[in-house]
């Protein structure tokens, strides 16, 4: 750390001011209440308040080292105490010397001067005290901001890396499924091979740049999820299908990038891979009390027992919603008979589709 | 025409179905009998038709591929086909002739169905082993979350949240469950290292207990001890049972 009065002009402004003040003070106590006469009231003030202005900016190195950190409090309450002594004798001698022999005072003036060192003695300690005590302040309070900052730029790095670990992964069987799919269409069906191979690219190209950003919006969405369903589609065929209730309000609304993904995963997983019989998953979405509410529904076998992997996606997303809102509770999923309901709640901002 | 090998495709998406069937076209003295999307309808044809060699996936509704295996009378060559390569190892543990992950090339697939035609050739030699290897080995065991079990022709699924108690019974097992009694063809070490330790003990040679299940255990005679159970069974806990039970409430 460099020395703070000399480090930024506005501080040195107010540290010369100071100094300033002091000098007129002295020069009206020795001119008005001791009767000295004018010319030496401000050769006296001026000398002496110029020396000290100078001396305590160098009082901000022995400040710097002699830290609370690195010694004990009698140590530094001992070094103080003969560093202000050494520095007040200094100061006083040094204007004496300077008075005495470049301004050649005599007379009343020069009694006046002999008689005043000792008083001068203890404002030199008093200027020691009030510098260093306020050296103290600064590097203390420097170093409290620069600690809140630091943490909170850490706390910014943890949320980022949180962020990271929490981002939608693509399911690499779901990867190879697919091309096991199309190398099937290109013996019996090159066209839809063809097709499917394009959907795939469009859905992996989509998911691996739109996962950079944090946000986009809902009809971006629902378009990805959309190729996703038109791949297991062709895996699948008919056995699931997809209702889904207009959603023109909320189209232009910003979501989390990926926020969906898991749950038609997990609907196909739980319900399409579980069943024999043909699955349906509903997406629906409206505005209710400053929130946006998706709902994606899906039927499931209720006698399918396995539980593998379950819970991993839903968790993922109600912590990354968790961290981007900084709101609890923004996932809900509930079992009724054979349906399975999710629901995503987006705050929205101000209000402003509170209508 | 009766001479030709007899194969059938167990897959639940058909695109997977057609490329067996694609591949296969280049095999002339080979016969598809069936293609089952399910294992229900895998067990049925099996049983009835008995197959040369099944082209098996794992994934699939209601029971998966090896689970399927468990239910056979007799079991084919069978050869995997998956999109997962964590199952290889527990499937030539079930003595899978081949593991094709999907997709695979033609190649790869001849060369599969080769290795399956020979096994088929020594079929007697190697179906003395089959039983018995089926039933051991795993590196690191995964903890069961259900078990199948076939009673005469109805096939039961059963959550092991719904295992009371677990009773040695010869060449089986009795799985004491909420719905009832049923059998199944393994043996108490089979269960003991594929039921999760954190919510069984076995207590005795012929008994493994769900913990949560046991509702007090008392002093029989002198120096023995016995569960008793939430549906008041006694059960006999033996020396060894009675530190296992220990260890699992002091932790």
């Amino acid at each position: 750390m460099i020395n703070p009065f000399i480090n930024s002009t506005n501080r040195f402004s107010i540290y010369f001011f100071i100094w300033v003040v002091i000098t007129l003070v002295q020069i009206f106590t020795l001119n008005v209440i001791l009767e000295l006469d004018l010319g030496y009231a401000i050769t006296d003030s001026i000398v002496f308040n110029v020396l000290y202005l100078g001396i305590g900016l160098s009082l901000w190195y022995p400040t710097r080292f002699i830290t609370f950190e690195n010694y004990s409090l009698l140590k530094i309450f001992l070094n103080h105490t003969v560093a202000a002594i050494v520095t007040s004798g200094f100061w006083i001698f040094l204007g004496y010397f300077i008075l005495d022999k470049i301004f050649n005072i005599d007379g009343i003036n020069r009694e006046f001067l002999s008689s005043s060192l000792i008083w001068r003695f203890f404002i030199g300690i008093l200027f020691y005290s009030i510098i260093v005590s306020l050296n103290y302040v600064i590097i203390y309070y420097t170093n409290f901001q620069e600690k809140i900052l630091k943490e909170s730029e850490l706390r910014a790095l943890i949320k980022e890396s949180e962020l990271k670990t929490l981002k939608y992964q693509i399911n690499p069987h779901f990867i190879f499924n697919s091309l096991n799919s199309i190398s099937s269409l290109t013996l019996s069906d090159p066209k839809r091979a063809q097709e499917m191979t394009i959907k795939l690219s469009s859905f992996l190209r989509n998911t691996l740049s739109k996962n950079e950003n944090l946000k986009h919006k809902l009809s971006d969405e629902i378009k990805n999820v959309k190729l996703y369903l038109d791949i297991e589609k062709i895996r699948f065929e008919d056995r699931f299908e997809l209702v889904e209730d207009p959603i023109e309000d909320c189209d232009s609304i910003e979501v989390p990038s990926m926020i969906l993904q898991p749950l038609f995963e997990n609907a196909i997983k739980h319900g399409v891979y579980e069943s024999i019989e043909k699955v349906s998953i509903r997406l629906s979405c409206n505005i209710e009390d400053n929130y946006l509410k998706i709902t994606v529904e899906n039927s499931f076998d209720p006698d399918s027992v396995s539980k593998k992997g379950e819970g991993i996606g839903l968790v993922n997303i109600q912590n990354r919603l968790k961290l981007i809102y900084n709101q609890e509770n923004l996932l809900t999923i509930r079992k009724t008979g054979n349906i399975f309901k999710a629901n995503i709640y987006i705050p929205l901002e101000g209000g402003k589709y509170s209508g | 025409m009766g001479n030709k090998t007899k194969v059938a495709i167990i897959d639940d998406e058909k695109l997977a179905q057609d490329i067996v069937a694609n591949y296969l076209k280049a095999h002339e003295d080979i016969e598809i009998i069936a293609k089952c999307s399910n294992g229900f309808e895998g067990i049925k044809i099996i049983n009835e038709q008995k197959p040369d060699i099944v082209f098996l996936d794992i994934q699939m509704p209601k029971i998966n591929g090896f689970e399927m295996l468990e239910l056979l009378d007799e079991t084919p060559v069978i050869i995997f086909s998956t999109a997962f390569d964590q199952y290889a190892l527990k499937a030539f543990e079930v003595n899978a002739t081949d593991y094709l992950l999907k997709p695979y090339s033609q190649e790869r697939f001849n060369e599969a169905l080769s290795k399956a035609i020979i096994q088929l050739k020594n079929k007697d030699k190697y179906n003395k082993n089959i039983q018995s290897l089926i039933s051991h080995l795993d590196e690191k065991p995964e903890y069961l979350d259900r078990v199948v079990v076939k009673d005469k022709q109805k096939i039961s699924i059963i959550p092991i949240d719904d295992i009371k108690y677990l009773e040695a019974q010869d060449d089986y097992v009795m799985l004491n469950t909420s719905h009832g009694k049923l059998l199944k063809q393994k043996t108490m070490k089979y269960f003991e290292r594929h039921l999760n330790p954190k919510d069984f003990v076995r207590i005795h040679r012929s008994y493994i207990v769900k913990s949560d299940f046991i509702k007090q255990i008392e002093l029989f005679e002198k120096e023995s001890y016995r569960a008793i159970l939430k549906d008041e069974s006694k059960l006999p806990i033996s020396k060894t049972g009675y530190d296992k039970l220990k260890n699992f409430f002091n932790q």
